[in-house]
């Protein structure tokens, strides 16, 4: 990330609040990303704004429209005196004033014809967002995308209703951000440099001041010693052993020449720690499957870095990790003097440095023996270990697939339909599915004209009745619903646009930085009843 | 116009084009609240913000340029939401709600309000006027990744208040003084320690050691005391204020550094109390530092790692000449206020209160990391504030459809929650009976000390901090309606300095509070008790059998989770913090399963959310 932008304005302050979300090298990733849109209507201008915002490196928009009437009262980034000319060029123009150090360009062609006449356009892109395509056209834009591994997120309004799809091959992630992530301490399996730390101090010996400033850490492991000591070298094991460990912990607490106790709010820090502290160092199952995955075995020059880390973090924890990722190296604030807290940290520090260490050699083996031209960073190589414990993977299923009766995940479809009285989301899916095999047969939406709203209704049952038996299954939706979205006539409200703008920029923004776990795959958000709903299909 | 008016059916776009709307707030939210408004159709809308455009809020609020930075929030979107869409009738208001200009009557003009806002206080404020007026209103908030939306209507749902927020936490001012142990601790000194240099003089943010720190003994306290005098070493300079003596050495960068580093750390050492269980401080010289390492080699960004001593030294001495230079172009009164997206105040608080922490043996934080304890900063994204306003539009139009019974208190969550929702909406509470708000009879009992509570401490922390209250009038009801505070400016004020005891306010005493201006009346009953925990001034209690009972939360520890008292707004702030969020889950219903309460604002400690403090 540079310092000053286009603009001349401090990047740092500018961006201030986001860099707090995706620190410094998600910034830079997003400052790098080539962003696409597909057709400049209103959820696909709001999804640029809230890209464009934050500083994508650049975008580009495709759409062959010229401005109609209808787009100026949906979409805030066209207005009346633009009726007629090119929707890509007006909306690029005015999207491109909300960030001076963000790059707009436009191509004022019909999505299908580049598609046909120049595939390779959109080879360049990080990511590709498609909106108001048809189920033809989309299909042949994803089966294209799906061949350059170019992720392609799809986003729709259609009355109240929001539609999203993530399509991208394979994602890493490296930092996931978990909720609730333990922190990684080792007490159960302590490294020669914390026991030699522990053991280096005398609690009994000290004076009160160090007593109540010695970290908690290393009271538990001083306790946790004597209690393996007197059990045959076995930690506590349940409620009722934890609860005599922290009697212990709350025993050493020093008293005063009247016998009453002292006030160390260290030991009461330990006794609180007790069952974070004991929970055993172990490999998360997401992890250990990644381990086991045919890309982590079978390694050649075309692996991804994710891969070649992944692997080198794999044989780590078979021979000199003795089971164990890598060390974290972090500590959580405890009460302590700060000479003290930085020697424990220090130590914590120290070993995971030496654990990166011997990753590193095992990276740069791999890369030599794979021949591969490239490097990996040191930066990165610490970034993984640290977050080794989080790595995750994210593999949609292709578009194509969910299009076939024979692939697609008809299991989760015909579950959620016959889910709590027929009022899952997902009967949203099937209707936005149906409207769009109409549009193919009829080359209109349904109930697009008031007029025709009853007849449309028996058509689109009708069509949604033949989807249904196509997958085999023999839920009936609704004809409420049918209604409802026939009402819809195919109209993008604003608010509902903003809403998946949000939505779906977020998802791009994660797909991009490569930080938190992208939606799987597919997601719907009802208006009227303000529920969203998050499925893989 | 809009083409969602057909979609809305007919009763909708009717209601929609013919309703006033007020929204309170230009920011992130309101910016996007604005145009969803317009492009919805809403035809007739007044805008209110007092706050004027910053750098920072170009990543989100999109209705501003770099052009506008500085200027008024309120105008500024106006103008620009009419570029986009001439045909909008809107009004802008620089000013603030809290304003006696916006009275009951003003509030009665509107459809519905929207709030849009970034404190505690101008919600407080809002839900009143709008329970004063019989309004709906619209409430929301967001921070980070997470949002929140809900619907306050008079007499069917909870109102703003119903729910006791946990109280902004402060920190004692010994504590603040004499013994700090955490960074915060340290990062609220040195912004006292600016505006003692160079902004508004508040006697309570003194920055010099407290001689009367409850733990020093009398005769501690005395010792130090007459060493004071004898080596005359900190004391002569006690008597002026610290800006005067600063002004006299002409902001000499060495002497101010000694003083505060060198000098009044040995003074501190000489109330020896203090150190029996404490590691005691270690004085430093400007001329004689010691060589600290940084965190981290030069290569990584200034504020991303931890200074040394040195550079701390350096950048103190270079901010003191660069504030004395802003200063002095204040003219006479003129002050400096203090703002965490200044450079210069920025970088004069990072260093003090690094040197502080290195003479505490506290652990030093970096200048990004000390912003966000100063500053009070909650990120802001552009996409969770365009979610939040758009789930406000449709709140809002179930509300003038007459459908307020189907509107729901909405959650925005950072990922799909176990049952695989983003967005999760629950039922509405009932209005509290117990609510010291919106019940028919408000009261509320507070607990202090009535021979140490003077009636200006009444007004300012309890009355208008703690209660939200904006001019109040106060009489005891003993009978004789002894008038304690008015509202009238100049009247009453001889009573400022007085003790309740004085009045004969004791315990089980009642105080009938009115605020004119909010249409509000509070029963206060008083509980007097000697000291409170924490040498708190005062406590609080919903009722008085919360007096005893359990905290329903747990304080975080985390050491960066504390907040100070002197809190700087921030943008888009939540309803609600995380720890109230886990709270109120306890009472959620109707739409989800307990199972996903935890799941749903999970404390996170790998991310950088941990480092931000929400109201």
């Amino acid at each position: 990330m540079s310092a000053k932008g286009k603009s001349g304005l401090d990047k740092n302050n500018k961006y201030d609040r986001q860099l707090r979300l995706w620190g410094d090298h998600g910034q830079t990733s997003l400052e790098q990303a080539r962003v696409c849109l597909i057709n400049a209507t209103a959820t696909g201008t709001e999804i640029l704004k809230n890209l464009i915002l934050p500083g994508v490196g650049s975008f580009t928009i495709v759409d062959g429209n010229k401005i109609k009437g209808e787009d100026v009262g949906n979409n805030f980034f066209l207005s009346q005196e633009n009726i007629g000319e090119s929707r890509a060029k007006t909306a690029m123009e005015l999207l491109n004033e909300l960030n001076d150090d963000v790059n707009g360009c436009y191509e004022d062609e019909n999505p299908e014809t580049l598609l046909e006449n120049n595939p390779e356009f959109f080879k360049k892109f990080t990511i590709v967002v498609a909106t108001g395509l048809s189920e033809r056209v989309l299909l042949q834009l994803a089966d294209v995308l799906w061949q350059q591994s170019i992720p392609l997120l799809v986003c729709r309004s259609y009355g109240f209703i929001g539609y999203m799809r993530l399509v991208v091959k394979e994602h890493t992630v490296i930092e996931s951000h978990p909720d609730n992530a333990h922190e990684d301490l080792r007490l159960d399996r302590p490294f020669p440099a914390l026991v030699k730390y522990c053991d280096s101090l005398n609690m009994d010996t000290m004076n009160k001041k160090d007593h109540s400033h010695t970290p908690w850490l290393v009271i538990i492991y001083k306790y946790l010693q004597q209690w393996k000591n007197e059990h045959n070298g076995s930690p506590p094991q349940n409620y009722k052993e934890k609860n005599q460990l922290k009697q212990m912990i709350r025993e050493g607490i020093r008293k005063n020449e009247d016998g009453i106790t002292e006030d160390e709010e260290n030991f009461d820090e330990a006794i609180k720690s007790v069952n974070m502290a004991l929970v055993p160092t172990r490999i998360p199952s997401e992890v250990e499957k990644l381990f086991n995955d045919p890309c982590a075995i079978n390694l050649s020059p075309e692996s991804k870095p994710f891969w070649i880390l992944l692997r080198s973090v794999k044989e780590f924890v078979e021979n000199e990790g003795n089971g164990a990722l890598p060390l974290r190296g972090s500590i959580p604030d405890m009460t302590a003097d700060s000479g003290r807290y930085i020697q424990l940290q220090n130590a914590y520090i120290e070993q995971a440095n030496k654990d990166v260490a011997v990753i590193t050699d095992k990276v740069n083996m791999l890369i030599n023996s794979l021949a591969k031209g490239v490097s990996i960073s040191d930066q990165e190589i610490k970034l993984f270990c640290k977050n080794s414990a989080f790595v995750r993977i994210l593999r949609c299923t292709s578009l194509a697939e969910e299009y076939n009766s024979q692939t697609i995940n008809t299991q989760d479809i015909g579950s959620h339909l016959e889910d709590e009285d027929g009022d899952s989301e997902m009967i949203f899916y099937v209707l936005l599915r149906g409207v769009d095999r109409f549009y193919e047969e009829y080359n209109r939406y349904p109930g697009g004209d008031n007029d025709q709203v009853e007849p449309d209704v028996q058509l689109l049952k009708g069509i949604i009745s033949k989807l249904i038996h196509e997958w085999g299954l023999t839920s009936n939706v609704k004809e409420d619903y049918i209604h409802e979205i026939c009402r819809y006539g195919a109209s993008e409200l604003h608010t509902i646009a903003s809403i998946m703008g949000g939505c779906a920029a977020q998802e791009v923004i994660k797909v991009i930085t490569g930080q938190f776990v992208p939606i799987d795959n597919t997601f719907i958000y009802n208006a009227v009843k303000q529920t969203s709903f998050a499925v893989k299909l | 116009m809009a083409a969602s008016l057909g979609v809305l059916g007919e009763p909708t776009s009717k209601n929609v084009l013919s309703c006033k709307l007020l929204v309170v707030g230009a920011g992130g939210i309101g910016c996007e609240l604005l145009k969803n408004l317009v492009l919805t159709g809403f035809h007739d809308i007044v805008v209110i913000d007092l706050d004027t455009i910053d750098v920072s809020n170009l990543n989100r609020q999109f209705l501003f340029r770099k052009e506008h930075v500085g200027k008024s929030k309120a105008q500024v979107a106006k103008e620009s939401a009419l570029n986009f869409n001439p045909n909008a009738k809107i009004t802008a208001y620089h000013d603030s709600i809290m304003s006696p200009d916006y009275g009951v009557d003003f509030f009665k003009k509107f459809t519905m309000v929207m709030n849009a806002l970034d404190n505690r206080a101008a919600r407080n404020h809002v839900n009143r006027m709008c329970l004063a007026a019989d309004i709906p209103l619209i409430e929301s908030g967001t921070a980070g990744y997470l949002g929140q939306v809900t619907v306050i209507k008079k007499g069917l749902t909870e109102c703003y208040e119903c729910q006791p927020k946990p109280p902004q936490k402060s920190f004692p001012g010994c504590t603040i003084r004499n013994t700090p142990s955490e960074p915060i601790h340290c990062v609220v000194w040195a912004k006292h320690l600016f505006n003692q240099l160079f902004g508004e003089e508040d006697p309570d943010q003194d920055v010099s050691p407290d001689t009367e720190d409850p733990e020093l003994t009398a005769e501690a306290g005395q010792t130090a005391l007459e060493q004071k005098e004898q080596s005359n070493v900190a004391g002569g300079i006690e008597r002026k204020s610290t800006r005067t003596w600063a002004m006299e050495t002409g902001y000499d960068a060495k002497k101010i550094f000694n003083k505060l580093f060198r000098d009044d750390i040995k003074y501190l050492l000489s109330m020896e109390t203090l150190w029996k269980k404490r590691r005691p401080p270690n004085p430093l010289d400007f001329d004689n530092l010691p060589h600290t390492e940084c965190s981290e080699p030069s290569t990584v960004m200034r504020d991303q790692r931890v200074w040394s001593m040195k550079e701390c030294a350096q950048v103190f001495s270079d901010c003191l000449a660069g504030l004395k230079k802003e200063f002095s172009n204040q003219g006479e009164n003129g002050m400096l206020v203090w703002d965490k997206d200044d450079e210069l105040a920025m970088d004069f608080v990072a260093s003090t209160s690094n040197i502080r922490s290195h003479i505490f043996g506290i652990n030093q934080k970096t200048k990004f990391d000390i912003k966000s304890m100063a500053g009070n900063i909650i990120p802001a994204i552009a996409t969770t504030n365009a979610i939040i306003a758009a789930v406000i539009v449709m709140e809002g139009l179930k509300v003038l459809n007459g459908r307020i019974e189907e509107c729901k208190q909405i959650y925005l969550n950072r990922q799909p929650n176990p049952r695989k929702k983003l967005l999760v909406p629950c039922a509405l509470d009932k209005p509290s009976p117990k609510c010291y708000v919106c019940s028919s009879k408000p009261e509320v009992t507070v607990v202090l000390n009535t021979e140490k509570m003077t009636i200006k401490t009444l007004e300012d922390k309890i009355l208008k901090s703690a209660l939200g209250m904006v001019a109040p009038d106060v009489e005891i009801d003993d009978g004789k309606g002894t008038i304690l505070i008015s509202s009238e400016e100049g009247e009453m004020e001889e009573n400022n300095d007085k003790f309740l005891s004085e009045f004969h306010v004791g315990n089980g005493s009642i105080l009938k509070c009115d605020d004119f201006l909010q249409s509000y009346e509070l029963k206060i009953i008083i509980a007097h008790k000697d000291k409170l925990e924490e040498d708190k001034e005062f406590d609080v209690v919903g009722d008085l059998s919360e007096l005893h009972a359990k905290p329903l939360v747990e304080q975080p520890t985390n050491q960066n989770g504390s907040t100070t008292s002197h809190q700087e707004e921030e943008d888009d702030l939540m309803i609600v913090d995380e720890v109230e969020v886990i709270k109120s889950g306890t009472k959620r219903k109707a739409d989800q399963e307990p199972d996903e309460i935890n799941a749903k604002r999970p404390k996170s400690s790998g991310d950088h959310n941990d480092d931000i403090v929400i109201l």
